[in-house]
């Protein structure tokens, strides 16, 4: 195991470092920038998250089951997809499951891909291997959905005209919201393409980084790292189109009508209108 | 044919309860046809054509066209079949030719043959554009210009009803002639339209209605009589 090289650290030693941040509180407090609460806050959360985390991972690859695997990828899947809701409340409900099922299918395909047929990892579902790895792709494509379908329905807002205008002439809601989504896949791509870009020059990459802290060769940590990088990559695009593919058609209705702004949560109409998508024509 | 609306009728939050911003409103028409609705501002007019237009969620009452009932119309072909000209002239990034041709690039309109460039010259001419280009880019249209250019458009793909709102408000007198002028025209071939008007209507309609509070009522015409 690699970590035969991993210097530990001790309890004292993470209190110095959490000194570290006392002081960067102490400036604050002096240059009164109103962030003590905040840092406070973030502090105790790194704590407790990463620690929760080191326990539960002892936990999962004490026991290595293929279920609890599984169910620590999907568990993360939930937490991104709600993530991703509270990032974007302007955005429908919907796009939760369509997040979600996005991030879950090509999270699946590209982990098990990586640590099946590249790191050929045995048995299939060990935890070390395919946990962290579906880390990084979940998350990473949780960072590309996020953008791609905030900027997916402000572009839509921004077009509302235009959207009416062609749907008034006959278009299909997938025509009409067509320069929104490309424009949003963009958005989404943009990120992944120029870390891509400027990775091994201007960072290097956290996996890459542990791997050395960690004392292996930095070659094959730069292996590993292509691999990573371009499996991340990939499933932060395919994650992306994916979403917003799933997620456009939300802003319309069964009819194929464009919701503005007042038209959003049945609360604004009080007949509950607007659950009767048929509208127009159906009574 | 004919396009019937039936007891159009659309209830909204206000700030002091629920506001029926269409109430019960009937109005049908057939080809041939030039119907002017006139009326205060927030009196419920816009939202008149767009329920029309079957581009509003939540409206209840019956809509049908050439005697079959909206939903046995596909919504994009409705559309195509009853059309409406947002007041706001929206044209779409790109050239005049790509806004007047994009109703062929719809899927909708795929099996259709779309103008010929002899036929968008002759269109641009017949509303005055025959300065403009085909080729020239949108965004260096005046907004009279586009209001034309947005008018040709839908004009070109012959809807059988087409529902105007306001198609000559934020325009000189010479335009507003030459877009009443296209609009007549296309009724004396066989389209039926209505018009949404702030105040004024014109000697051109055959009927004239007026609406308040979202009440539509039939008007004397301007001459006085029907």
């Amino acid at each position: 195991m690699a970590n035969a090289g991993v210097v530990d650290i001790g309890w004292l030693e993470l209190l110095l470092a959490t000194g570290f941040v006392v002081l960067a509180g102490g400036l604050s407090l002096l240059l009164d920038l109103g962030l003590v609460k905040d840092i406070t806050i973030a502090t105790v959360r790194t704590y407790v998250q990463l620690l929760a985390l080191g326990f539960v991972l002892t936990f999962v690859f004490a026991h290595q089951r293929w279920w609890l695997t599984v169910l620590y990828i999907f568990v993360m899947t939930v937490m991104a997809a709600w993530i991703i809701l509270s990032r974007a409340p302007d955005a429908p409900k919907g796009i939760f499951a369509s997040s979600a099922f996005s991030m879950a299918l090509t999270g699946f395909i590209v982990t098990f891909a990586v640590t099946g047929l590249v790191v050929r990892v045995q048995p299939w579902y060990r935890a070390q291997y395919v946990i962290p790895i579906a880390g990084m792709v979940v998350g990473n494509s949780m960072t590309g959905i996020a953008l791609a379908l905030e900027r997916m329905f402000a572009d839509l807002e921004l077009r509302a005209e235009e959207v009416r205008a062609l749907l008034a002439l006959g278009a299909t809601p997938a025509e009409a919201a067509r320069p929104s989504v490309r424009s949003a896949v963009r958005a989404g791509a943009i990120p992944t393409i120029s870390s891509m870009a400027a990775v091994g020059i201007v960072f290097i990459p956290g996996m890459m980084t542990g791997q050395i802290l960690a004392g292996a060769d930095p070659v094959r940590a730069s292996k590993y790292q292509i691999v990573v990088m371009l499996m991340v990559s990939a499933a932060e695009l395919l994650g992306s189109v994916m979403a917003v593919l799933l997620s456009y058609r939300h802003r319309f209705t069964a009819e194929g009508v464009y919701l503005e702004r007042g038209f959003r949560g049945d609360a604004e109409v009080p007949d509950g209108g607007l659950r009767r998508h048929r509208g127009a024509g159906s009574s | 044919m004919l396009l019937e609306s039936l007891g159009l009728t659309l209830v909204r939050a206000g700030d002091t309860g629920p506001v029926r911003v269409l109430d019960g409103v009937s109005l049908a028409l057939s080809g041939g046809e030039l119907v002017d609705v006139v009326g205060p501002s927030g009196s419920g007019k816009s939202t008149l054509l767009l329920a029309m237009a079957r581009l509003l969620p939540g409206v209840r009452g019956q809509l049908r066209l050439d005697g079959r009932p909206a939903e046995e119309w596909p919504p994009t072909r409705w559309r195509t079949n009853v059309t409406l000209l947002p007041q706001k002239p929206t044209l779409v990034p790109g050239t005049v030719a790509d806004n007047l041709l994009l109703p062929w690039r719809l899927k909708v309109r795929a099996a259709e043959e779309p103008p010929t460039p002899g036929v968008l010259a002759d269109a641009l001419a017949s509303v005055g554009l025959d300065d403009v280009s085909p080729a020239r880019d949108v965004a260096r249209l005046s907004v009279g210009q586009q209001a034309r250019v947005a008018l040709l458009r839908v004009l070109l793909a012959r809807p059988e009803f087409l529902l105007l709102d306001e198609p000559d408000a934020a325009l000189d007198n010479d335009s507003a002639a030459r877009v009443t002028d296209a609009v007549v025209r296309f009724v004396r071939e066989g389209g039926g339209a209505v018009r949404v008007r702030h105040l004024r209507s014109d000697e051109h309609a055959s009927r004239r209605y007026r609406m308040e509070a979202g009440r539509l009522a039939e008007a004397a015409l301007a001459n006085g009589g029907e």
